[in-house]
């Protein structure tokens, strides 16, 4: 009986599933799809290399710059890079359409250079990368953060130091 | 009659995963079974120690789909107590709502191959749409329908805002009448009784000479369970009702999974009501991981989980070992196909919910 009763129901409701791909598939705001990277915010920390549990992300240093570079079809899709990631320069989208030709393989990669500039204050080739957040009270605010960008390592502490830690 | 021998898998005996049985049978009736493992063994014990700990949290997720939370639950447990490290109550209420949404989701999933195997398709069908609203929650709010990446060492890697605390006891309301009418028709319904009572019996005291744990060890009678006996996370703080049945058969392993999903909502509402605020995780920066060794177990779905760890000066662990559920339980699989029809294998051999890629890694 309890089935007949569920077998009508289930009748009137009408089917569960979703008609994809002849219609869009629901999809919630949190799901851990297609990398997304976004070189302005990376601090070239190499946080996400050392989690990345299938080895997608790799850094090289190249004569340009350090290059960071995400293969979409060796990631696990587990979202520890964006975890650890303390800017929120890496970050999974809810993008899972990546289905794909062979012939397009190789294009399935994020390949970004971070770029060598010469330091504004004193010269030094220096890496343009966004400074790390951690510690930093008040947090940058966004000419800051343009401003350490060029700078090298050592004159980055320096105008640290110059702001002062307000508590 | 004569005896002749017959193999049953490696594929599909059950569950779609691989595991050999050679059944010896006089006519239609088992006298002998010998079990084949191995087909599924992908060498995770090595590879974990060619990762980093941190990576080590999603290659033991991968181990197994369906207790995907509680591998990486009891290996951040383990690493945690190497490092001394104290789970923020905030993330140790996460970890058990985490735990629990898996709990009931596999379960209903165990539940539905059974009928599925006693030949009740639509009733599969109905318990496998049921389960989809748990898959949808798991989707909504970790990212996922089976990794849920819920752990990390030294605390969780979700939260939940007001939002989705509304979302998730809204889907809870929808759910509990749906499982209580799917334990009504488990319990009223004639085909699956005649398929399933008095099948596959293992008795109290075979239930202890095997070791068997979890659903299988509770529906012989055995009042074991983790969360009660050495609580983690935040059951120490929770009501938790442990199930028991005596009669020991497929219908009461299924019972016991039935019961054990409806607690498991009553459990996540519980977490709900009380969930502290706070932090998720203990530190924000990757902790250091001193050498030393640890044990943690946690209560999979299928049972208690163990799982050792040694840590050296590297930071990739010397040695990780764990010991899943379904190793004692399909120990206990000779008892409970002895003398049965060979019709009853894959109902019995379902029925201790085997998980063979935990078990052969």
């Amino acid at each position: 009986m309890n089935t007949l009763k569920i077998l009508l129901r289930n009748l009137v409701r009408g089917p569960s599933t979703v008609p994809f791909p002849f219609a869009p598939a629901w999809t919630p705001e949190r799901m851990r799809g297609r990398i997304e990277f976004k070189l302005s915010s990376c601090t070239g920390c190499r946080a996400c290399e050392q989690v990345c549990a299938p080895g997608a992300i790799r850094f090289d240093k190249t004569p340009e710059g350090l290059r960071f570079m995400m293969w979409h079809n060796t990631c696990v899709f587990c979202g520890l890079c964006e975890f650890y990631c303390p800017t929120d320069a890496i970050r999974n989208g809810n993008d899972w359409h990546m289905a794909h030709a062979v012939g397009e393989k190789y294009g399935m990669a994020i390949r970004e250079t971070i770029p060598y500039v010469a330091c504004t204050a004193c010269g030094m080739k220096a890496l343009a990368s966004a400074p790390n957040p951690a510690g930093v009270k008040p947090p940058f605010t966004p000419e800051e953060i343009e401003q350490q960008r060029n700078l090298c390592p050592a004159c980055r502490k320096k105008a640290l130091a110059e702001r002062g830690v307000q508590p | 009659m004569s005896n002749f021998t017959i193999p049953v898998g490696p594929l599909h005996v059950a569950l779609e995963e691989p595991m050999y049985f050679r059944i010896d049978v006089q006519g239609e009736t088992v006298e002998h079974v010998n079990i084949t493992a191995g087909h599924v063994h992908r060498g995770v014990e090595y590879l974990i120690t060619k990762r980093n700990v941190f990576q080590n949290v999603v290659l033991t997720e991968r181990i197994c789909s369906l207790c995907s939370n509680s591998h990486p639950q009891a290996y951040s447990m383990a690493i945690e107590q190497i490092a001394g490290i104290k789970v923020p109550p905030r993330a140790e209420y996460l970890r058990a709502i985490a735990d629990e949404i898996k709990r009931v989701a596999s379960h209903l999933f165990n539940v539905g191959i059974l009928a599925h195997l006693v030949g009740f398709e639509s009733m599969f069908m109905h318990v496998m749409e049921v389960r989809e609203r748990m898959q949808d929650i798991k989707e909504t709010i970790f990212g996922n329908r089976m990794d849920i990446g819920a752990n990390t060492i030294g605390g969780v890697r979700y939260d939940i805002d007001p939002a989705s605390i509304g979302y998730l006891r809204e889907q809870l309301d929808a759910l509990l009448p749906d499982v209580e009418e799917i334990i009504k028709i488990y319990n009223t319904d004639a085909s699956i009784l005649r398929r399933t009572k008095g099948i596959g019996v293992l008795s109290y005291d075979e239930a202890i000479d095997c070791g068997v744990i979890g659903p299988v060890a509770r529906a012989a009678g055995v009042n074991y369970d983790v969360r009660v006996k050495a609580p983690y996370a935040a059951y120490d703080r929770l009501e938790v009702p442990v199930h028991t049945l005596k009669d020991g058969d497929v219908w009461s392993r299924a019972m016991i999974r039935l019961m054990e999903a409806r607690t498991a909502i009553d459990l996540i509402r519980q977490c709900l009501d009380t969930l502290p605020g706070g932090p998720t995780v203990a530190t924000e920066e990757r902790p250091a991981i001193p050498p030393g060794e640890a044990i943690a177990k946690c209560e999979a779905p299928r049972g208690e989980l163990i799982y050792y760890v040694r840590m050296t000066d590297s930071p990739k662990p010397e040695r990780v070992k764990w010991r899943v559920p379904s190793f004692p339980n399909w120990d206990a699989l000779g008892i409970m196909l002895k003398k049965a029809k060979v019709s009853d294998i894959a109902i019995i051999v379902n029925s201790i919910d085997p998980c063979i890629s935990c078990t052969e890694r």
